[in-house]
């Protein structure tokens, strides 16, 4: 049973050792030298009893001072914390204390303290590290190209922005599911459109399209793989653009409540100031079409007509409905 | 153990509620519910004696200190909001932690510590030094590839040793 069994160790470290770049002769020297060392006092035959009882093998070999002891002042700290490691008393020459004190107490120090080992630390990133980091990773570096100083140049050579996220966490798999998703972003004031096409488009976006920023956003989700959904935005995209350029029969039915900006010509507002102004005669004349056509041109009632078409458009405040009240003043003379 | 065999009663009794219910839900019986108890006023908690008995840090501190005066012993991101992989790194844990307590058996000074950085699986405890160094180097290999095989995943342990346990305080 225990030949088996160390049989099956030594073959566990054969096989472990091209995967783990073990040193294949230490590993074997290892287990060798264990057992001669124990038997070297020559008991060969006795079971091992730790040290203990009236057959000492071999004086136990005092630790060491820790590293602490030996550091320079100005050592390379970058040797003693290469990457990233839990922390470790003997290797960290600062005299650090953590956790509750007992009752009149102090913290415990840090030799053996586990809350010490627990918190993640960042003793592998001081400065002077992350700028040998830097330094390393200068040659892979470009210039940013000198075309592209501002925000604005950058719109304007590259209107479509996509944004799509990677996941990093800790676990054995890399995939994470949302990681296909894809926004494409688009300023309408970058596409070609005309008035009508620009109205279409706006139409056919819904709620995609946000009106303070001009920024059209899709977002699509329903592939599985994150080149497809970029294709998939793509495609919608192109869509959008030749399908709001053509013009159905249909769209001819487009009523006043279709419309997305309100207009004052042949409103219900034009049509109540035209009677009402007629019906205080300031014309002067009967009712007549070249009457109306003298009143709209009046300039009190293309303030009104601004005004009006002012607050329908952008909704109440201070200011719209103050203009409102000066054109209504202005109109009927007050 | 005791765990596990009250969870596997509680699984009959509420089996044998749901078909006798089912059964007499013409009669309008109302529905019995039952857990096993948590005990969790007595959960991880050393009473406190005589005085003659030390205790570590970790012991001496009680379940509802986490987050005031302990720290986690375990960290991985699946505990996040909206990542997932909780339950598969739990159970890690808790296989890491039983086959560590009997690899180097009797010469754990405290809970073992499991933190992941993306791939990598870091153990780190803190030893007694009971044993020689050269079968505690023999333990580490074999711990580190036995767990890296089990796991697909490059694991590292980080021993640290001490003469005696650190006594915080005495209960």
């Amino acid at each position: 049973m225990a030949s088996r069994t160390s049989k099956t160790f030594l073959s566990l470290g054969r096989i472990n050792i091209p995967l783990l770049g073990l040193n294949k002769s230490s590993g074997k020297a290892t287990y060798a030298t264990a057992l001669s060392i124990n038997f070297s006092s020559g008991n060969k035959g006795l079971p091992d009893r730790g040290g203990r009882g009236p057959f000492v093998r071999r004086p136990r070999r005092e630790a060491g001072e820790p590293r602490t002891g030996k550091m320079p002042v100005d050592q390379d700290w970058t040797a003693v914390y290469p990457s990233a490691a839990p922390f470790r008393p003997g290797s960290v020459p600062l005299p650090v204390r953590m956790g509750y004190p007992v009752k009149g107490g102090i913290p415990p120090e840090k030799k053996g303290n586990l809350e010490l080992i627990k918190i993640p630390n960042f003793l592998h990133l001081t400065p002077a590290a992350i700028k040998k980091h830097c330094e390393a990773l200068k040659p892979f570096c470009t210039e940013w190209p000198s075309a592209l100083e501002t925000d604005t140049k950058c719109d304007e050579h590259f209107p479509i922005k996509l944004e799509s996220k990677e996941y990093v966490s800790a676990g054995p798999s890399l995939r994470n599911p949302s990681v296909r998703i894809v926004h494409l972003r688009v300023k309408l004031s970058s596409l070609n459109l005309d008035d009508h096409a620009r109205k279409k488009m706006i139409k056919l976006l819904g709620e995609r399209y946000c009106k303070n920023t001009d920024v059209l956003t899709i977002k699509t989700d329903s592939c599985p793989l994150r080149q497809q959904n970029y294709d998939y935005a793509m495609y919608l995209l192109t869509v959008l653009y030749h399908e709001s350029w053509k013009t159905e029969a249909w769209e001819a039915q487009k009523t006043v409540a279709d419309m997305e900006d309100y207009s004052w010509e042949d409103s219900p507002s034009q049509k109540n100031i035209l009677d009402v102004l007629l019906r205080m005669k300031v014309a002067g004349e009967g009712d007549g079409e070249e009457v109306r056509q003298q009143l709209l041109g009046r300039k009190d009632v293309q303030d009104y007509k601004d005004s009006v078409t002012r607050l329908k458009n952008e909704g109440e405040s201070e200011s719209s409905m103050l203009q409102y009240k000066e054109a209504v003043k202005k109109v009927f003379n007050m | 153990m005791a765990a596990s065999l009250s969870s596997i009663g509680n699984v009959r009794v509420l089996s044998a509620l749901a078909w006798s219910s089912s059964l007499c839900s013409f009669s309008g019986s109302r529905g019995l519910h039952v857990t096993v108890s948590c005990c969790k006023n007595r959960a991880a908690r050393i009473r406190v004696g005589k005085g003659d008995k030390p205790v570590t840090y970790e012991q001496a501190h009680h379940p509802h200190h986490i987050g005031h005066r302990k720290g986690w012993l375990s960290q991985h991101t699946s505990n996040l909001k909206g990542e997932d992989g909780a339950a598969e790194r739990t159970v890690e844990d808790v296989f890491i932690r039983r086959f560590m307590f009997g690899t180097f058996h009797g010469c754990l000074a405290n809970e073992i510590v499991i933190k992941r950085r993306g791939n990598l699986l870091n153990v780190c405890a803190v030893m007694l030094q009971k044993l020689p160094p050269q079968k505690f180097y023999f333990l580490i290999g074999y711990t580190e590839s036995l767990l890296s095989h089990f796991y697909k995943c490059p694991v590292k342990l980080e021993i640290q040793t001490l003469q005696d346990k650190i006594v915080y305080k005495y209960l």
